[in-house]
């Protein structure tokens, strides 16, 4: 039985951009360019994993800025380990999504 | 874009979230819904053309219907985990206690309950004088009765003598009537052998009253269960006489009801018509009984030969207890013919388990049986008694037919439920699948598989039952199969 879970390549990239600090749905939708219909449902799969997790918006933040609340995800420990090694199968995981865009967002 | 197409558009792609949010599972629905329709909101915001925003949408359907499954996944994982054999006896016996406290709780019940916590004495009887030919027994007289009870006997060791009145009871100002009394000499309660819940070590109470028992039923609706009865003065018809005591429902046997009991000394007793005679029989008199009956043969001082006959008490009622087990054995008999007893087969190319696994197994089902039997028995009483009936034969027809059901229910399933589970782990084995077709049964196979979720069996279930494949079998899955069970507790 393996230890660490193994993620597809889809799951990868959504991990990475999250790690990167696109922290809510559509802007990892953007990131990735994968669907809706493919990315909220793997980080409903990750979070079930306890490789991510999620926390809502402040309100008065949202209000301030007159939008609705956003779900945010960050990486949890294990996710953070799971991406170190899904980053040595997918090598090229880092330069599809460069960690250093999320000082950008 | 025309002033009007925006709002048609977002009121369309609001639809769509909403409609989508109906696949959710309700509990999860409201917090799906903030967080697509937030997205939502900055969805339009960045995209332009209203298609990107309506495939947008329409991957809200694949999530929700993502959640569902997962959700619903996970109950099967949670039935799957009720499963398990210790759930099993674990709901098992939440079951019988929830039975046992009814009964126990149920007034009707109640008297039943009591008296098996103090059974009645074993080799009581009633001895009558043989039928006259008029269909009935003749009483005894009290002269017979002290010649029985004055004349030395291997086969007897205690006599009572009693008779039953209808008389009128004063009970403080009100005169209650109709009710049973018995007369009885003061050894009655101690040869019936009959616990009193509060009894004066002497028969008088002291002051040449007659002492009285009442009944627990007579105690409870006239009196109130009033815990201060002992010492009071009771009328019974003409006299007097002092209570002493209640005695336990249902502890008196004999074939007729009695309400209160006036225990009176043998020589008011003396003047009394002829009444009914206990005895109890020792163990010489006891291996005497044939059928229920016994003849006794009494001779007096004047060499005059008295031919009476005793009848078993205990052969005259029947017991819960006894109806329960002819119902068991009715349900034993009966077994064979609605399931098969078979636990499965071990395929010929599959080794047999362990012996302490086999051992385990067998103890799963006489623990199942163990707990079965007592909440067959608790159940049938609380429907036989959940009410009084008119007649104490509708709750016993009712008790026995109520327990052979559940005993052959229970026995069926306990059955079932056992060649459904794993010889190894005993969790139930799932994912049925279809295995052949029905029209090659006789050149192939065709029937049910069913696979252990721990990985250690497979169970082959025939279609059609063949002189070659009788009966389930279970066949042992080596180490390649565990790669389909990563994550589970095989091996």
């Amino acid at each position: 039985m393996a230890a660490e879970p193994k993620l597809s390549h889809t799951a990868a990239m959504i991990l990475q951009a999250i790690n990167a600090g696109y922290i809510y749905g559509f802007s990892v939708m953007e990131m990735t360019g994968l669907p809706s219909g493919t990315v909220y449902p793997a980080m409903r799969r990750l979070e079930r994993d306890d490789l991510i997790r999620s926390h809502w918006e402040r309100q008065s933040i949202a209000d301030a800025e007159q939008r609705p609340a956003r779900k945010y995800y960050k990486l949890t420990a294990a996710g953070r380990s799971t991406l170190e090694v899904s980053r040595k199968r997918y090598p090229l995981l880092e330069r599809l999504i460069p960690t250093e865009e999320a000082e950008q967002v | 874009m025309t002033p009007w197409v925006e709002p048609a558009f977002c009121a369309f792609h609001g639809l769509l979230v909403g409609g989508a949010a109906l696949l959710v599972p309700a509990a999860q629905r409201a917090e799906w819904l903030r967080e697509w329709r937030a997205e939502l909101w900055h969805v339009r915001r960045s995209c332009a053309c209203a298609g990107e925003m309506t495939a947008f949408c329409l991957g809200a359907f694949k999530d929700a219907w993502c959640l569902r499954e997962h959700l619903r996944r996970e109950r099967v994982r949670t039935v799957s985990l009720h499963s398990s054999a210790g759930q099993c006896l674990l709901g098992l016996a939440a079951v019988m206690a929830a039975c046992c406290t009814v009964a126990y709780l149920l007034p009707q019940a109640r008297p039943v309950t009591d008296a098996l916590r103090s059974p009645a004495r074993a080799g009581l009887i009633l001895i009558r004088q043989p039928d006259d030919g008029s269909g009935g027994h003749a009483a005894i007289s009290f002269r017979h009765y002290k010649v029985l009870s004055e004349t030395r006997n291997r086969y007897l060791d205690g006599f009572a003598f009693y008779r039953i009145d209808r008389e009128k009871l004063l009970n403080g100002q009100v005169r209650q009537g109709g009710w049973k009394i018995a007369y009885a000499t003061p050894n009655l309660f101690s040869v019936l052998g009959i616990p009193v819940q509060s009894m004066d070590g002497n028969n008088e109470a002291g002051d040449g009253m007659p002492a009285a028992m009442v009944s627990e039923a007579l105690w409870r609706s006239e009196f109130g269960a009033d815990p201060e009865i002992v010492g009071k003065v009771l009328c019974v018809g003409a006299r007097e006489a002092r209570i002493v005591g209640v005695a336990p429902s249902r502890a008196w046997k004999l074939p007729e009801p009695v309400d209160a009991w006036v225990l009176a000394p043998e020589e008011v007793m003396a003047r009394s018509r002829a009444g009914n005679v206990m005895a109890h029989l020792t163990g010489a008199g006891r291996a005497q009984m044939w059928a229920g009956s016994v003849n006794i043969t009494v001779y007096g001082r004047n060499n005059s030969e008295l031919d009476l006959s005793g009848i078993s008490i205990d052969g005259q009622t029947v017991t819960p207890w006894q109806m329960f087990r002819f119902a068991v054995f009715l349900a034993l008999l009966a077994l064979p013919a609605i399931t098969t007893v078979s636990m499965g087969e071990y395929g010929p190319s599959s080794h047999r388990p362990p012996w302490p696994r086999r051992i385990v197994r067998w103890l799963y089902l006489v623990a199942k049986f163990a707990l079965l039997l007592p909440i067959a028995y608790y159940a049938s009483l609380d429907l036989a008694y959940w009410r009084s009936f008119g007649s104490s034969y509708a709750a016993d027809y009712i008790q026995l037919f109520s327990a052979f059901a559940i005993c052959l229910g229970g026995m069926r399933w306990a059955l079932l439920d056992q060649r459904q589970r794993c010889p190894i782990c005993l969790k139930r084995v799932a994912h049925p699948a279809q295995v052949g077709l029905a029209s090659r049964t006789f050149l192939a196979w065709n029937g049910t598989e069913l696979i252990c979720t721990g990985g250690h069996t497979l169970l082959h279930v025939p279609g059609l039952p063949t002189s070659w494949f009788a009966t389930e079998q279970w066949l042992y899955l080596d180490a390649s199969w565990e790669f389909l069970f990563a994550g589970t507790d095989a091996g």
